[in-house]
């Protein structure tokens, strides 16, 4: 009996953590591919957090949840183009243009979000259900734990080795490389800096934003103010912490995700420890990841530097 | 031959009127909007002069809410000068607000002249402490500090959280948790400037902060120093100054004035611990710091 119950828990955490590491992976591969052009992309906090309240509008207005992802994908590449318009052609501090966009975020999603419940009730919707693979999903703990989950979860998993094709193995992926490490070199050839870059960011924002969307649509049917609660800085994070490599990023999300899925569970089972604590427990983990890595040899050589012709 | 140079500074009249554009822009984008919703414009500005300014109440009401922010906003620009981009300040007010708690019950039964700069001290104490850890990760970790004082905000707040749930400051009746502290003894209420008025004695500090910050800004070696730190670190380096040492002295002090916020919130405005007032000051404190910095 108590074998069993075990059994249980550790399928719950496993398929927990796959849940919760989805949305995240969007938004994590996104601003890698942010971040390898050479833009330190603060904002990501802020450009998931519209992508959510993008999806939760359109969700709400329309019954229709893929209309919804699409929204969270169109806001998510606004809000790069403007990181864009500030970093590439402004030439703005890249942290100081992603705090200003965060804290824009975080002000105009409430102001229009009070402006559309109006003091009514809040319209909810009901978002992505579980889609069974047939067979795969009957095969004991493996099934339920990956092939019994939300549509986008087995998309944000399939963009893993996307990216890393797009990174490694396509033309495209060279030149946006080379605009993290050596931009020089490809103005010198000619070819356009700041038309790759504006590119590169409104991509990776708008698969951050699609990652804020997912959290919305497949994870919640309501919105609440800072409805992200610091998802964008966790992705940060795992993008120092995984060197600012596809696999690396994964594994970093998957601890981050697996850590959350661990202190939900040891509510349930009852630990007597206060849940704050467990709360807490992502960002406790996230500063003494950071401290402990010191050598981040990955890191794009012009990362954040504002690439200007002499 | 004709050659461009790039400017290395923006004259005088382009930074001011560059600062005036971006509070034409802000009010700009705010008509946009208010109009978005629906509401008239001219109104909602008129109500905005009529409530912030329109009356000797709404004048009174006005400093007391522009306290925080402007001991906030100060933390921002002496940080950001630096280049140091802090936005601790929002976890420095809940530090500040907690350490100023702690003390109101260690010092309980001192006379006021005693017992406020007692509790105002320990408050910002609280907010260097998280100043202090801020600069050791950037110092000895390399860790920057953005990332840092956002993780350590989200634990600060969830350690007020605790404290006030479930932990020993909460204010329970009977199985209710009411997420606030016990109401303070009136004696640690800090004292009204005419009678009975809300206008509390704190209005006066972030008068007297923004003076001692604009004469250490540029009277002070520490001034230099940090302006120094903004300009070209490098160049300070090779001068013989300690850049850590310097850094974390920066962090401190910014901590402090955010710190100094969220304790005259508790003991002049709310008299109870709860995070429904400190929520927000330190991130807004941040904006008014980046309108301020504009302008040298």
């Amino acid at each position: 009996m108590s074998q069993l119950f075990q059994e249980a828990i550790i399928i719950s955490i496993l398929a927990s953590t796959i849940r919760i590491m989805t949305p995240l992976l969007f938004s994590a591969m996104g601003e890698l591919i942010t971040q390898r052009a050479g833009i330190w992309n603060m904002g990501v906090e802020g450009t998931m957090l519209t992508g959510a309240f993008a999806a939760y509008l359109v969700a709400t207005l329309t019954g229709s949840l893929w209309l919804a992802v699409l929204a969270a994908i169109v806001a998510g590449a606004l809000m790069g183009l403007v990181i864009a318009f500030m970093t590439a052609t402004l030439r703005v501090d890249h942290f100081i243009a992603g705090l200003g966009l965060n804290l824009l975020a975080g002000g105009l999603t409430l102001y229009w979000f009070q402006s559309y419940i109006q003091g009514r009730a809040q319209p909810i919707f009901s978002g992505f259900q579980d889609v069974d693979i047939p067979l795969l999903s009957d095969i004991p703990v493996i099934g339920p734990v990956l092939f019994s989950q939300r549509a986008l979860t087995y998309v944000a998993l399939l963009v893993v080795p996307v990216v890393w094709f797009l990174l490694y193995r396509s033309r495209y992926g060279l030149e946006l490389r080379c605009l993290g490490e050596n931009p020089k070199a490809l103005d010198v050839k000619g070819l356009s800096v700041s038309a790759r870059q504006y590119l590169a960011v409104m991509l990776g924002s708008a698969m951050t934003g699609l990652g804020g969307g997912f959290l919305m649509l497949g994870f919640s049917d309501r919105f609440l103010a800072d409805f992200t609660a610091g998802r964008g800085w966790i992705v940060i994070v795992a993008l120092i912490a995984g060197n600012w490599r596809p696999r690396g990023v994964l594994i970093a999300v998957t601890a981050f995700a697996f850590l959350e899925s661990l202190a939900t569970h040891l509510q349930v089972v009852g630990a007597q420890v206060p849940h704050q604590l467990l709360l807490a427990l992502p960002y406790l983990a996230s500063i003494g990841l950071l401290m402990g890595l010191r050598f981040r040899s990955g890191q794009p050589a012009r990362l954040g530097i504002p690439y200007a012709r002499e | 031959m004709i050659v461009f140079e790039r400017r290395m500074e923006a004259n005088a009249l382009w930074t001011l009127s560059s600062f005036i554009m971006a509070i034409v822009a802000g009010l700009a984008a705010s008509a946009v909007l208010i109009a978005s919703t629906g509401a008239n414009v001219p109104d909602v500005f008129g109500a905005l002069l009529q409530g912030s300014v329109g009356s000797p109440k709404a004048l009174a009401t006005t400093l007391v809410k522009a306290t925080p922010l402007i001991l906030t906003g100060l933390a921002t620009v002496i940080a950001f000068r630096a280049q140091i981009w802090s936005i601790g300040q929002e976890g420095q007010v809940f530090a500040g607000a907690m350490g100023g708690y702690l003390g109101a019950q260690l010092l309980a039964g001192l006379p006021p002249l005693l017992f406020f700069p007692g509790v105002l001290a320990l408050g910002m104490a609280a907010g260097m402490g998280l100043g202090w850890i801020a600069a050791v990760l950037r110092n000895r970790f390399a860790v920057n500090e953005i990332i840092s004082t956002v993780m350590l905000n989200y634990l600060v707040v969830y350690l007020l959280s605790w404290l006030l749930q479930g932990g020993p400051w909460g204010e329970t009746g009977g199985t209710i948790s009411y997420h606030q502290s016990p109401m303070l003894p009136d004696t640690a209420f800090l004292p009204a400037l005419f009678g009975s008025s809300r206008l509390h004695a704190g209005v006066l500090l972030p008068f007297l902060a923004a003076a001692i910050c604009a004469l250490v800004m540029s009277r002070t070696p520490l001034g230099y120093e940090i302006r120094g730190l903004g300009y070209n670190p490098e160049a300070l380096r090779h001068k013989g100054v300690d850049i850590a040492r310097t850094v974390s002295v920066i962090m401190m002090a910014s901590a402090a004035l955010a710190a100094l916020a969220g304790a005259i919130e508790l003991f002049g405005v709310s008299h109870r611990l709860r995070a429904d007032n400190l929520i927000g000051l330190g991130y807004a404190g941040i904006i008014v710091g980046m309108i301020g910095g504009l302008s040298r």
